[in-house]
């Protein structure tokens, strides 16, 4: 039996068709390509907002407006949404799928709860603060930086939510695990992103 | 069929997984230097070079951190490696040079 399912895999291996010349999977290089020009678009619209910093001619400024407790604590909710990530995939491996889904679900609430921390964020500055994408430069450039990172997080949840709902149906198991490795290279990629956006941007004076 | 998930998992293209263990310890690792990265904030007196300094390097380990053991790029195909850390240091060189461009340094005095 276990000849035959090693047998089994060897042969998935040979005919997969996501299995290149390079003996690489397709799908989890293009995943790397497209995150590797996201490092790019990311560092345009960082170097931006560094580029301006402190030269906006109106406020309010920076050390107005931030939030630093509760820009950690969202910091804090996509460091551990990275965990509970691994530790999905580390379950899925295992093929216990309801486990897998459970920590989906949890770096998808976590997720969530990071967005909807930005969007009370986004509007204080702009009911509070009165700081909008046209107030000023600091505006314009830390709105459509942090707004696309809120963007993509966003786009993020909709994907684990997708496997979560794949997982009940009884459609993903051990053998979707790529799928799952590629939608957790994506979802720790916007956590690498608020590492640089919350120390370049919150932390350094 | 034990042997497919290790199968999936490593003829994608990457060699071995840190283990769970590994990776709660990453974990604890980085809410360590998180919190060590907001309380350097409140401390009084540092000079602007040094906490610029220091949060850079703090980010810059966090990085390393997801990327190498969350990511897997640590067990990975050195092609996988290629494609993310060349664009990456595109990236950087991007930043660096917008700032140029600009006179934006974050460690020397603003000219206005």
């Amino acid at each position: 039996m276990a000849d035959h399912a090693a047998t089994h895999d060897v042969t998935h291996a040979v005919h997969d068709p996501n299995i290149g010349n390079t003996g690489l999977d397709h799908r989890k290089m293009g995943m790397w390509a497209f995150l590797g020009s996201d490092c790019m678009f990311f560092g345009s619209l960082i170097g931006t907002y560094l580029a301006y910093k402190g030269k906006s001619i109106s406020g309010p400024t920076p050390h107005d407006v931030f939030d630093i407790p509760l820009t950690s604590y969202s910091a804090a909710l996509l460091l551990a949404s990275s965990l509970t990530m691994v530790l999905a995939l580390a379950a899925l491996q295992d093929n216990r799928v309801k486990v897998a889904a459970g920590w989906l679900l949890a770096t998808a609430a976590m997720g969530l709860h990071f967005v909807l921390n930005q969007v009370y964020e986004f509007w204080t500055f702009v009911h509070h603060h009165g700081l909008t994408l046209g107030t000023s430069l600091f505006g314009s450039t830390f709105f459509v930086l942090t707004g696309f990172h809120g963007a993509h997080v966003t786009g993020g949840v909709l994907w684990l939510l997708l496997l979560v709902s794949l997982a009940w149906r009884g459609k993903l198991d051990r053998r979707d695990y790529t799928k799952v490795e590629i939608a957790g290279l994506y979802w720790h990629f916007v956590d690498i992103v608020w590492i640089a956006i919350f120390t370049i941007i919150y932390l350094i004076p | 069929m034990a042997d497919h998930g290790t199968a999936a998992a490593t003829h994608g293209g990457g060699g071995g997984h840190a283990t769970v263990k590994t990776y709660i310890q990453v974990a604890i690792a980085l809410a360590i230097i998180t919190g060590v990265e907001v309380a350097t904030l409140y401390v009084p007196g540092i000079p602007n070079p040094v906490l610029v300094i220091s949060l850079l390097v703090m980010s810059a380990v966090k990085f390393y951190l997801v990327v190498g053991f969350f990511m897997h790029l640590k067990y990975d195909h050195p092609i996988m490696r290629a494609l993310f850390v060349g664009p990456l240091a595109i990236a950087v060189a991007i930043i660096l040079a917008v700032m140029a461009l600009f006179s934006a340094f974050l460690l020397l005095p603003r000219p206005h």
